[in-house]
């Protein structure tokens, strides 16, 4: 059920989202490099990257159980944050030279505590204060902008200090330009979806998108711009799709999660996720004489939120719904984690507003090992199934 | 409540209570139905983030935790709440108290308000709730204000936070009509510095032993304080008494009427809406007080500084980050909550620490381990238990008896 081109880089995105270290990162690290270990997407790339360093978004991948991790955390705590701290206590983060966490949810900060506890190999963990509002430029948003630069600037000046390193406004600079390749290229990758028959799957985009905040972002963007050029010549397919589905939620690292609805006869074509569509719907302001700033301001104004964010409600749903319309999406999918309460809140809500729009919706609670895909399918199928008898 | 028979203080601590019954029922809070009866332009708070500002401004106002806990599990409606959440399908996880006021939001039975205040804060069910709150069809036309709490707490942080309230005054005036008076707002912090001097003596009080009252007093403090009348000369007058007699039993040595204080422990959370299952029989079983709750527990106060409207704003940032209850333990690093158990336990001679893990608190699940390596550095037994404050079907009372009579068992506290 996936992409109909046989692709060495495709291969290599994949096989880098599907663990931990890769090669590339392997690489990075054999010349000396250092890898900063960060958890949400408020966390800014471009600073790690101005200092040199390789950002890499922390996720629970290979994990099997919670038994190191569940000597700090409950079970009544986030099953991702508990699946991702026992992957650092079992040194599958050896690799790691920082780590830095941000202050978006209850369960997640807590890592901060309890990695500065466990003193596990990396001795640079930092706690940044991000914005938990959202911003609007005619009320509270210069305050929040000046703000979260301030904060920014902290981590800025740690890092340097930590590591010996000069984080200068034209590395900066050059670090905004970079990533907002990327984003234009898995913009790119993006709209490829749009197609009736999708060059490409959710699965395979998924581990684009994850790939690309596992790996030096130079080497990612050469890959990106191969594979965009493969999948742009890549004749039709001609496969049938019974529905063309949107998934919003938690962060989904788990490949089964768009197996089970890709084997279904769905097709996922597009998302409201942390490390999805949310990332590339606008950019950095590059000609901007204070970069700091700018981050601030695109990470405070700019991008689509998840609930973890105070009054974004609104300016979601407007999204998943401009989504759905681009994308020609049939039904939203909205999977979360049963300790999620932001999310768990927000589906109720979105529920309404989407049923008021005529928008299938299906709701799934489910833990960080795909231990329910029977069940999983079961709810997907019979949702497809409805949707197809609208089509 | 307290003293020995032939105690003259029994009598006035039973003048408190019934004080403490008129200075509620004169609150904001207890007349809500009254000021949507005649028309009283109401706030709606995600918290009680400076009541001196309503106080100072005559401007009735609620907040919502505090509506699931007084509308619903005060009037024994609690479960009902609960249970009619969840079939609205919201999340199975948020706190039960929370649960209780969206269900009481969405059920239409929160007064409708002239304007919303809302800070990201402090933990993630209120947000979820501010969300709710926030979206509720019927109130689409209400004004609103939503500010951004920093987790930092430096001055540059604080300031922050207190900017954005300062910000909220025009906001505030225009949805409701009234005029804000810079002197009055100075008058009732003053008034409110005082109050809060005097529940950090109350508790100080309390370190002696016996234990002159039971951990509850401490909580009839923080209500008349903050949420009846705070900044208003009565509670100050009723908190200046609270302590008078308090000392006086201390000076005389007495400990809590009928109990033979053998083990003294602190409940690290809120205390329980079933709190009369559980303590009472703790005290007869085991002569086990309970010494300190979380809302109980004053860290201390930070002052107010009244010289100018900024330096106000900025100490309620101050005051509601770094000195109310829970919003200082929960939001903030595991640290600050462990070190002020290990405070109580230290300072209030605790023979073991009990931190309830209410379900909600996903925080605090997440900060166990740090908390008991220090109380396993100061050797102090500690136990968690991970019950539900407000909902007993959770964890019955029954059960958490038992699980407290081994630890206290196992921890060698009984028999002495």
């Amino acid at each position: 059920m996936g992409s109909n081109i046989k692709s060495a880089v495709l291969e290599k995105l994949m096989k880098a989202a599907a663990g931990l270290a890769n090669s590339s990162l392997q690489d990075f690290k054999d010349k000396g490099g250092k890898v900063i270990g960060y958890f949400c997407p408020f966390i800014p790339e471009e600073l790690f990257i101005a200092g040199g360093f390789l950002p890499f978004r922390m996720r629970g991948t290979g994990s099997q159980n919670t038994n190191l991790a569940d000597a700090y955390f409950d079970t009544l705590n986030c099953c991702f944050v508990r699946h991702t701290f026992n992957q650092l206590l079992a040194g599958k983060y050896s690799f790691l030279d920082g780590l830095v966490i941000g202050t978006g949810c209850d369960h997640l900060r807590r890592i901060f505590d309890n990695a500065k506890h466990a003193a596990h190999e990396t001795d640079f963990i930092y706690l940044l204060d991000h914005p938990r509002t959202m911003g609007t430029p005619e009320m509270n948003g210069e305050p929040m902008i000046t703000y979260y630069r301030s904060q920014l600037a902290g981590l800025k000046e740690k890092m340097e200090n930590h590591f010996n390193v000069e984080i200068t406004a034209p590395r900066l600079k050059n670090a905004i330009k970079l990533c907002n390749e990327t984003r234009r290229l898995q913009k790119r990758l993006y709209e490829l979806r749009k197609a009736d028959n999708p060059p490409i799957n959710g699965m395979e985009t998924a581990a684009i998108m994850m790939a690309g905040a596992s790996m030096p972002k130079e080497e990612y963007n050469e890959n990106l711009k191969t594979l965009l050029g493969e999948l742009e010549k890549a004749p039709a397919s001609g496969r049938k799709y019974s529905a063309r589905l949107m998934v919003v939620g938690v962060a989904i690292e788990d490949p089964c999660f768009y197996s089970v609805i890709e084997e279904n006869g769905g097709v996922v074509v597009t998302d409201d996720l942390c490390f999805g569509a949310r990332t590339v719907q606008s950019v950095v302001d590059e000609k901007t004489a204070d970069p700091l700033r700018a981050i601030a301001k695109y990470q405070v104004l700019d991008v689509p939120f998840c609930p973890k964010i105070n009054g974004a409600h609104v300016r979601r749903v407007s999204f998943i719904k401009e989504m759905t319309a681009q994308f020609k999406v049939d039904g939203v999918i909205a999977q979360g984690y049963v300790a999620c309460d932001p999310w768990g809140t927000s589906f109720a809500l979105l529920k309404e507003s989407l049923k008021e729009a005529g928008i299938p919706f299906l709701r799934v609670d489910r833990d960080y090992l795909p231990s329910q895909s029977g069940q999983l399918s079961t709810r997907v199928q019979a949702f497809i199934e409805t949707i197809g008898g609208r089509i | 409540m307290n003293g020995a028979k032939n105690d003259a203080s029994v009598d006035a601590y039973t003048q408190l209570k019934t004080d403490f019954a008129a200075i509620t029922a004169k609150s904001f809070q207890a007349r809500l139905n009254e000021f949507v009866e005649n028309k009283t332009p109401i706030i709606a708070c995600t918290d009680d983030f400076f009541p001196e500002l309503f106080t100072a401004m005559e401007l009735p106002f609620y907040f919502s935790v505090r509506q699931g806990l007084e509308g619903a599990f005060h009037t024994g409606k609690g479960p009902e709440a609960v249970d009619g959440y969840s079939e609205l399908g919201g999340s199975s996880s948020l706190c039960s108290l929370q649960k209780a006021a969206a269900y009481l939001l969405v059920k239409g039975k929160l007064p409708k308000p002239a304007a919303i205040v809302m800070t990201s804060t402090s933990c993630d069910a209120q947000t979820a709730v501010n969300e709710l709150m926030s979206n509720y069809k019927p109130w689409a036309a209400v004004p609103r204000v939503s500010v951004d709490a920093s987790f930092e707490k430096d001055e540059a942080s604080m300031a922050y936070l207190g900017r954005q309230w300062m910000d909220c005054i025009p906001f505030i005036e225009k949805a409701t009509g009234r005029k804000f008076d810079l002197d009055r707002l100075k008058e009732v912090c003053e008034e409110s510095n005082k109050q809060c001097g005097l529940m950090f003596d109350f508790q100080e009080l309390r370190r002696a032993v016996p234990s002159p009252v039971r951990a509850d007093w401490g909580f009839i403090a923080y209500m008349t304080g903050r949420w009846a009348a705070c900044g208003r000369p009565e509670a100050t007058e009723w908190l200046q008494r609270l302590y008078d007699v308090t000392a006086q039993r201390v000076k005389d040595g007495l400990g809590i009427e009928g109990v033979k204080e053998k083990i003294r422990y602190a409940w690290f959370d809120i205390l329980p809406c079933w709190s009369d299952k559980l303590f009472p029989r703790l005290e007869q079983a085991f002569g086990a007080v309970n010494l300190m709750d979380l809302y109980g527990y004053n860290a201390p106060w930070p002052v107010i500084d009244t010289s100018s409207l900024e330096s106000i704003f900025t100490s309620f940032a101050k005051r509601f980050l770094i000195g109310n209850p829970m919003t200082r333990q929960i939001f903030s690093l595991s640290s600050v909550y462990g070190n002020d158990a290990v405070h109580i336990a230290r300072n209030f001679k605790c023979d073991a620490m009990i931190m309830p893990s209410h379900v909600g608190h996903k925080d605090g699940a997440a900060s166990h381990r740090v908390v008991k390596d220090m109380f396993r550095q100061i050797g102090v037994p500690f136990l968690v238990l991970g019950c539900d404050v407000f909902d007993e079907r959770y964890m019955s009372p029954d059960v958490v008896f038992d699980k407290i009579s081994t630890f206290f068992e196992t921890a060698g506290l009984t028999g002495r």
